[in-house]
């Protein structure tokens, strides 16, 4: 039997709909205006970096956790970063506890391409000792209220979590195993990605899209955005298509969109001064 | 200036007591302990309605009323009946005998003209998962799932506008004293409302502006329900943001 | 690979003035600090500040049981799943459950069940799920403090509040709500949850080493530290409205700085009217109304009606003239269709809503 909550009413689709086709949508905002997004860092005391982000209602809260251990045989001097996202049941009446299914996989999966083909983390500095020991980046992205758009307020959280993150720093010992040298010290970010989702319904394309549009849309689409204005990483979900035309301008759209954001959220603020 | 402290009311929590005069019975919300103390269930209102104490919870699912008006959404079918989401820890259930009326049209041919026969439509095909209907509940209780019927006056299968949803214990308060309420959002707003028992609004508007405030408006309702001079505000805040949204 | 900056493992809990390592003395709680309504998703729903553990609680149901063959006839469940995040504690947990959390989550419900009607809802389960975004020492007992509150938010009826503190020992003094590395490194360690109103115990572990005199002052500080976490719940709980009223205050200051005349609006009143059976204090007079009334008062612009209202409604036929009250308000909206539409199709929606003159 499905789930109370997946079945969208009729109703409210057809208003969705109707608002959507006179450019107008059903929280007042225009077709390509995001939400408004609070974030807060720095408050879990066990985390090497914490971020707690509002995209409108939805939220998200992100903490970097780090391990060391031996890097990928084909990249020895670098560090690895992987990004988990949990579908955590507090979010909402519709996730169950348990594994997480092909959606979360999938949400993990994107935010976490986004920051990878960024040029964002220097990887080369999480290098301790050339293929024995490097840093590996843990960034667990855990929903705590689910209202739509749940891919950009991840991404956020994510690179909000790792601006704010200070690793201990390492040194070799006379075995040549690393340890603690005393310092801490932030992470080497370099560009910033945003990710900014867009959502279809007929014809209608529109930015941002919350619950109850989310229910009704017949497809979306992911664009990763860095501070070059250059798409890194697209992915379309969903079972809408797309013209090649709808795809161009709809990527020049998220470039906009993500240079306005990334301008009013001043994300690097959130980086701590470090103390050694 | 009318209600300076009468604004903070007692608001008594679960295990609180809340009454221990021995004439006094325990209603709703309340029990009475062994040692003769009326404790209260929930985080709610404390009333004293003649020998009885209830509590009135601030929150909290629909329990099914027999005769309640409720608005209910298809999600399921079963080959014999339709489920419908009320609000309330139960599915509710529609038969479809008392979904459609029956023509005696499908009932057939009689059996002198032959073998022919109209092919029976099935009743089930009728609604769609998601479809809204406005119902009244027929029977229901603490072990049983309630049954509905969306034939009467004013009910049946909803066709346009929008349905929000607040707590189930704040409906009275939309509808207001001899419907004063309501009838404020209706002339300031210009827009057709039905209430339903289970906390779920229909609304229908002449413009999605005056559709959004009113929805803001009923939330505001909700959120200060537990407040007095309510209609003064609610009143006092349409006006306002009529004026700032350039709304007519 | 053990991560750089290692945890102190040392024995060491007093500082040299005597006191514990935070500052506190022997039968000192922990800051503690709630709120609730902090998902809003969730049925209810609250977050405990309890030291430097933060925890959040969500509510979902009563609701169908999934799956089906774990409902019971004769009452509810309650499913309770208490996870830690994976950077909640000091070296990154695996997201996947564990035993321990297993474990917690049942010695949880079991510590909730004793205070729910779980009769009144044969059939259903209610789901409280435990989300701890950072852990520092008696994070079990903290979840139960923020079940309790969320539980009591979601409008589900309970017998009492639930509080959960811990005592234990560390180089040999009995203590108040173990911090983390007197958890980890000390001698005893007694989480309990206490049931206030009758301080009943309703979920007790213990490990380590301590005499039956040592246990019995644990006991005691348990019960001092539960009753002032109880009273920052009730405080949280009513909180949560108070604020609301607060700042209704100052819209009607406002209102009343701009219209000068103070019209106390005698309908506003909600101390009144109804039976034990209908039992809402928000429910107006609307059931004691005739069809009459509610019209005018529609046509009507300023919707106060200054009648007193009546103090008992009838109380059988309450909910039948509230039905019919509010049919009444649709009526006047309907453009009743002239002939009941071809009875294979379902009553469409006329103006208002549908419908439905049966003929």
């Amino acid at each position: 039997m499905m789930d109370i909550n997946d079945v969208v009413s009729n109703l409210e689709r057809n208003y969705i709909l109707k608002l959507l086709k006179q450019g107008k949508r059903i929280d007042g905002r225009g077709l390509f205006e995001y939400r408004e997004v609070k974030i807060k860092t720095g408050f879990i005391p066990k985390a090497e970096g914490s971020a707690d982000v509002f995209l409108g209602d939805t939220r998200v809260m992100c903490g970097v956790k780090y391990d060391i251990g031996a890097p990928f045989s084909d990249n020895p001097d670098k560090g690895v970063c992987t990004v988990m996202t949990e579908y955590v049941p507090i979010a909402s009446p519709m996730f169950e506890p348990g594994r997480p299914d092909e959606v979360a996989i999938q949400l993990a999966r994107v935010v976490d391409r986004g920051i990878r083909h960024t040029n964002c983390i220097d990887y080369k500095k999480l290098c301790i000792k050339e293929g024995e020991y490097v840093y590996i980046l843990f960034v667990d992205c855990y929903m705590m209220d689910y209202f739509g758009n749940l891919t950009d307020a991840s991404a956020i959280a994510a690179i909000a979590a790792l601006l704010n993150t200070n690793l201990p720093g390492a040194k070799l010992n006379e075995k040549g195993e690393p340890e603690w040298d005393g310092t801490y010290a932030p992470l080497t970010i370099y560009e910033i990605p945003l990710s900014i989702s867009f959502g279809k319904v007929g014809d209608v394309i529109f930015v941002d899209p919350n619950l109850s549009e989310e229910m009704v849309l017949d497809g979306s689409i992911a664009f990763a955005v860095d501070e070059k204005k250059q798409v890194t990483s697209i992915q379309k979900y969903g079972s809408a298509t797309w013209t090649v035309n709808e795809i161009m301008e709809t990527s020049k759209k998220a470039i906009e969109i993500a240079d306005e954001l990334r301008a009013k959220l001043k994300l690097r603020q959130h980086v701590q001064q470090s103390n050694s | 200036m009318s209600a300076e402290n009468k604004q903070i009311r007692e608001i008594v929590t679960p295990g609180q007591v809340i009454a221990s005069d021995p004439e006094l019975m325990a209603g709703r919300g309340a029990i009475r302990e062994a040692n003769g103390d009326i404790v209260s269930v929930f985080v709610g209102l404390k009333e004293i309605r003649g020998k009885y104490v209830n509590v009135v919870p601030l929150n909290g699912l629909y329990n099914p009323q027999i005769g309640d008006k409720v608005i209910g959404r298809v999600i399921a079918k079963t080959p014999v009946k339709f489920l419908l989401d009320i609000n309330s820890k139960f599915l509710g259930i529609l038969k479809p005998s008392d979904a459609f009326k029956r023509s005696h049209r499908t009932r057939g041919y009689p059996k002198t003209m032959g073998t022919y026969r109209l092919p029976r439509e099935n009743d089930m095909d009728k609604l769609k998962m998601g479809d809204m209907l406005i119902c009244k509940v027929l029977s229901g209780s603490r072990t049983e799932e309630p049954t509905l019927t969306s034939l009467g006056q004013e009910l049946g299968l909803i066709t346009e506008g929008l349905v929000i949803a607040i707590a189930s214990t704040k409906i009275p308060r939309v509808i207001g004293k001899k419907g004063s309420m309501i009838a404020l959002l209706k002339n300031l707003l210009h827009c057709k409302i039905f209430v339903a028992q289970n906390g779920r609004i229909w609304i229908h508007g002449r413009n999605p502006e005056s559709e959004r405030l009113l929805i803001e408006v009923i939330y505001k309702i909700e959120r200060e329900a537990h407040t007095t001079g309510l209609t003064d505000r609610v009143k006092a805040y349409i006006i306002k943001e009529k004026k700032n949204r350039g709304i007519k | 690979m053990p991560i750089l900056v290692p945890e102190p493992h040392d024995e060491v809990c007093f500082r040299e003035d005597g006191k514990r390592l935070d500052g506190r003395a022997v039968d000192e709680l922990r800051p503690f600090s709630c709120e609730v309504g902090v998902i809003k998703n969730a049925q209810g729903s609250a977050l405990v500040r309890h030291g430097k553990n933060l925890i959040y609680a969500a509510i979902y149901g009563p609701r169908e049981v999934h799956p089906r063959h774990l409902a019971r006839p004769d009452r509810g469940i309650l499913r309770v799943y208490y996870r830690m995040a994976t950077f909640s504690v000091h070296e990154r947990k695996s997201p996947a459950p564990n035993r321990r959390e297993n474990e917690i989550s049942k010695v949880i419900r079991e510590a909730l069940e004793p205070v729910l009607f779980l009769e009144a809802y044969p059939d259903s389960q209610i789901e409280v799920y435990i989300e701890v975004i950072a852990a520092d020492g008696g994070t079990r007992c903290a979840s139960t403090t923020a079940a309790s509150l969320a539980l009591a938010d979601a409008g589900i009826p309970m017998k009492s509040m639930v509080v959960g503190v811990a005592a234990g020992k560390a180089q040999g003094k009995v203590l108040l709500d173990l911090g983390d590395k007197e958890d980890k490194v000390g001698q005893a360690d007694i989480p309990c949850v206490v049931v206030m109103k009758d301080k009943s115990i309703s979920l007790l572990q213990f490990d380590g080493e301590m005499t039956l005199e040592e246990m019995k002052l644990g006991f005691e500080y348990v019960l001092k530290g539960a009753e002032i976490i109880y009273q920052k719940q009730l405080e949280a709980l009513r909180e949560k409205y108070n604020k609301i009223s607060r700042q209704a205050e100052i819209e009607d200051a406002e209102l009343s700085k701009e219209t000068p005349k103070e019209e106390k609006t005698a309908s506003e009143s909600t101390d009144t009217a109804v039976s034990p059976e209908s039992s809402d204090i928000f429910k107006s007079d609307v059931e004691a109304e005739s069809a009459e009334n509610t019209r005018s008062a529609e046509i009507n612009e300023t919707p106060e009606a200054s009648e007193t209202p009546s103090t008992e409604g009838s109380e059988t036929k309450t909910s039948q003239e509230d039905v019919s009250s509010v049919g009444k308000e649709a009526k006047e909206e309907n453009t009743l269709s002239e002939e009941s539409a071809p009875s294979e199709v379902p009553p469409q929606a006329g103006e208002d809503n549908p419908t439905g003159d049966d003929k």
